[in-house]
């Protein structure tokens, strides 16, 4: 469960990191100024940050699409980059969780904003499969093939039964010698009506 | 040191060559000398491989980075232990461990046998030999650990070069746990091959009766149990050290850890249908066939970059020499399968469908449906690239949605199957073991719904797993009494000995039980409750009968890494509880940063909080609070599993004078040869004396 998640391909450019710049006082500062006008600007630009806008549907759908961001691997709505700058979401699930909430405040189901979600990012953003044409597969299969397994099982039970059925009506033969030693056995081992 | 350590690789993949071939020959011209020559280049490949690995530590510990690997996983600053794990922190080296562990194994196996089984054995010795000639190919050929740094000059001509510092370990390996998980997880997927070797061994030389079976028990549980152990301490590892609030993320890799541990378990079980009553020979086979298969698919899929999984193996072309190894093991089996099916010829019959048979059958049948599952979601998106053309995702929704039916269907298998009797139950016995256990299920249920358990599967799961618990109690209690009423003994006493005296039962029952923990610890998940904020010093969050406050944030900076920290402030019921110390650090060597999470751990929820950093939009510290409800249930399962597993191992108390046929020789006898005073113990422990 080596969870190493590299996240080179997130898109937090503005954070404008060198590989070489240690993490150090100065930097943080830095950085923090970058940060402060940063958010000064976001605030012009947009007048109420992503999170405040979350709605319980948006928040629903968020898990069902992937982060598009390519590092992490996981659904918009659980985006968390463990090894990275910032472990929380980062701005590509940002980004989508906010398209999301756009989308249900428009009054869309479900259904239409995940097809949209599709036609931005192709089929991968959604997190399970969907229920049609061949991907429907990845769900019957897993129902499928236990069933089929038990078809077969009981046609082998039924088969095992008939052997059982034409064995000799005294049962297999045993010798004297281990029936006594099967007696000596069961008397010293208790519940061995049902032993291993 | 490093031709040392090259050639020693080489002459180890010569001798498991040698061991392969002058083995078959042995066998094919009954030549003893031969086939003993074989064993002993089989034992050699584990001194040389040995000495390889002695060689790769000697470069860690002396920062020796003109060795390439030594460069990417390992720096000066690095502490001793995480050195002596970087031997399997990269492609190279954990292939080279793999091989190590295997020789172990094959090492064991033949000498502890070496005067035993004189049919079998050969066979073994080839087909362990086998498998090591794969993995040394790796290790020679394909992957080579021991790769120098060297560059061109201007003229063309190569030159060692060394570097001052190397690049360290990956951060996210530096935690207690890569030291000891890696390890669990790799002793699990190589000692499935021992069960395996000797599965063939018996059909390539239709060695008779269940032999193999008994003599590989021990073996497949050990290397079950480590295979247990691995994949719980990943588990734990991912949820102490990534800050999701997460433990199981469905990922290729994880689930290719799980598919060998599924079919392992499953054949545990049906194993006893063959030595019970002589039923399922060909299934047993193919069951461990399949396991070591998987073993050596999940290797591939770690390695191959087939699947896109988050877990860090360079890419690389290896996978195809992992998939022509596969192919070229199922080829092998199926033949040795053909050639020698009618010695598998089993006495199949079943008598009821209510009969501890049957539910042997029914438990094989859900976890190869369980095992199916996860490997078919797994490779999916594989299978629909190449027939659609287009990737598409499975994420870890689709996995619970198909295996939590299937899981809980086998926890109650586990209540039912060991009260059934072997051959037929009778209902009036039926009523009998299932009345109480199956009421007090129900009570659980209805309490557990009062108290919150509002989630169908988990309270499904709830319900099921009280009943599981109570059957057991209930099989400890009934054999405890008829014991004591006998002995005079208390109850508790008379538990002890009815226990000691069937290790293997009710070591059995231990472990179920510890996988009902276990499954009530998963069952906790759907209540999860998370929060992320940004706090400046003084402000709070509040998340369940807690609420957090920042008290102060300071700076830490030492030689491996400096860290940002939170202090905060506890309070429960507006009583202050404790103080909490989430952390993010940065590691110099490779300047990644990892979140070190602050866990507040209790039987009935974890409070769990991870400074997640600087929110990007104003540079204000971020706080992530989870409330994560009976998490710890996971682990104390897992310890009991371990226990349950270490009891099952040990001998039986008395029976075991009986039962042991006088021509097979025990482990105690052959321990006593190599080292008397050890072998004098082993024979108290086992029961001799």
């Amino acid at each position: 469960m080596i969870k190493t998640r590299t996240n080179e391909r997130e898109p937090q450019k503005f954070l404008s990191r060198c590989p070489q710049s240690r993490f150090s006082a100065s930097s943080a500062l830095i950085f923090a100024f970058r940060a402060v006008t940063l958010a000064a600007v976001l605030a012009i630009s947009a007048a109420s940050p992503a999170r405040a806008q979350e709605t319980p549907r948006g928040k629903a759908l968020g898990k069902r699409v992937l982060c598009m961001c390519g590092g992490c691997e996981d659904s918009a709505g659980l985006c968390n980059h463990p090894g990275g700058t910032f472990s929380g979401p980062c701005e590509t699930a940002r980004g989508m969780q906010k398209d999301l909430d756009a989308h249900v405040t428009r009054g869309e189901s479900d259904d239409q904003i995940l097809q949209a979600m599709v036609e931005q990012y192709g089929p991968t953003v959604l997190v399970e499969p969907p229920k049609k044409g061949f991907d429907l597969l990845a769900w019957i299969m897993p129902v499928a093939v236990p069933l089929l397994a038990l078809v077969l099982v009981w046609a082998v039970v039924r088969r095992w039964r008939h052997n059982a059925t034409l064995a000799p009506a005294g049962g297999p033969q045993v010798s004297a010698e281990f029936l006594a030693r099967a007696q000596q056995e069961s008397g010293k081992e208790p519940g061995s009506e049902h032993n291993e | 040191m490093d031709i040392l350590g090259s050639f020693a690789l080489l002459l180890a993949f010569l001798a498991a060559v040698y061991a392969v071939l002058a083995g078959t020959v042995g066998i094919i011209t009954r030549r003893t000398l031969l086939t003993k020559s074989a064993r002993n280049a089989g034992m050699a490949v584990f001194v040389l491989v040995t000495i390889a690995v002695a060689c790769l530590e000697y470069f860690f510990f002396t920062n020796d980075f003109s060795i390439v690997y030594v460069v990417e996983h390992s720096n000066r600053a690095l502490p001793g232990f995480y050195k002596f794990a970087a031997l399997w922190a990269g492609q190279e080296g954990s292939l080279l461990f793999w091989s190590w562990l295997l020789s172990i194994y094959a090492f064991l196996v033949l000498f502890l046998n070496r005067k035993r089984h004189p049919e079998l054995m050969p066979y073994v010795g080839v087909v362990l030999a086998g498998i090591q000639t794969f993995f040394l190919t790796l290790n020679n050929f394909v992957a080579t650990p021991f790769r120098v740094l060297a560059g061109p000059d201007g003229a063309g001509v190569m030159h060692l070069a060394k570097m001052s510092e190397g690049h360290g370990l990956t951060p996210l390996l530096q935690y207690p746990e890569m030291v000891i998980h890696p390890p669990m997880l790799y002793l699990g997927y190589t000692g499935f091959s021992v069960p395996f070797a000797f599965a063939l061994a018996a059909l390539l030389g239709r060695y008779p009766g269940e032999k193999w079976i008994h003599i590989t028990r021990r073996w497949t549980m050990i290397a079950w149990c480590f295979q247990s152990i691995g994949i719980l301490l990943g588990a734990h590892w991912a949820y102490a050290m990534l800050g999701w609030g997460g433990y199981w993320a469905w990922d290729p890799v994880e689930n290719a850890s799980l598919l060998p541990w599924i079919t392992g378990t499953a054949f545990l079980h049906s194993v006893m249908m063959q030595e019970k009553r002589g039923m399922m020979k060909i299934w047993n086979v193919w069951l461990v066939f399949t396991t070591f298969m998987l073993c050596i698919l999940g290797t591939m899929l770690t390695r191959s970059g087939v699947v896109s999984s988050v877990h860090a193996f360079a890419q690389s072309s290896i996978g195809s020499w992992f998939v022509g190894f596969l192919i070229i093991t199922f080829v092998v089996c199926f033949a040795a399968y053909w050639k020698n099916r009618d010695y598998l010829r089993s006495d199949n019959q079943l008598d009821s469908l209510v009969s501890r048979e049957s539910s042997f059958l029914f438990n094989n049948l859900i976890l190869l449906a369980a095992c199916f599952a996860v490997l078919w979601g797994t490779l999916f998106p594989v299978l629909s690239e190449w027939v659609q053309g287009s990737k598409i995702s499975v994420g870890a929704p689709f996995f619970n949605k198909v295996n939590v039916p299937i899981a809980l269907f086998l926890l109650l298998l586990t209540g039912v199957g060991p009260l059934l009797a072997w051959r037929k139950t009778s209902f009036d016995a039926l009523k009998r073991n299932f009345a109480w256990p199956f009421g007090g299920g129900l009570i659980a249920g209805i309490i557990g719904f009062l108290w919150g358990f509002r989630d169908i599967y988990s309270l499904l799961c709830l319900i099921l797993g009280v009943f599981v618990t109570l059957t057991i109690a209930s099989e400890f209690f009934r054999g405890a009494r008829v014991i004591s009423a006998r002995d005079g003994t208390n109850i508790f006493t008379s538990m002890g000995e009815l226990t000691m005296r069937n290790t293997r039962r009710y070591g059995g029952y231990v472990i179920h039980f510890g996988m009902v923990l276990i499954f009530i610890g998963i069952a906790g998940t759907p209540f999860n409750k998370d929060l992320q904020k940004e706090m400046g010093v003084g402000e709070s969050l509040r998340i369940g009968p807690y609420t957090i406050m920042c008290q102060t944030f300071d700076h830490l900076d030492n030689a491996n890494y400096e860290s940002d920290r939170a202090t905060l402030e506890v309070f429960k019921n507006g009583k202050s509880d404790m103080l909490l110390f989430p952390e993010r650090r940065l590691f110099h060597a490779s300047q990644v940063t990892e979140t070190m999470v602050a866990i507040q751990s209790s039987p009935l929820r974890d409070l769990y909080v991870v400074y997640a950093g600087r929110s990007p939009e104003d540079g204000k510290p971020v706080i992530h609070a989870y409330l994560l409800p009976l998490i710890k249930w996971i682990w104390f399962g897992g310890i009991v599993v371990v226990l349950g597993t270490g009891l099952a191992l040990l001998p039986n108390r008395r029976t075991a004078l009986v039962l042991r046929p006088a021509t097979e020789r025990s482990w105690a006898d052959t321990l006593a040869e190599a080292t008397p005073a050890i072998g004098a113990v082993a024979r108290r422990v086992e029961g001799h004396d």
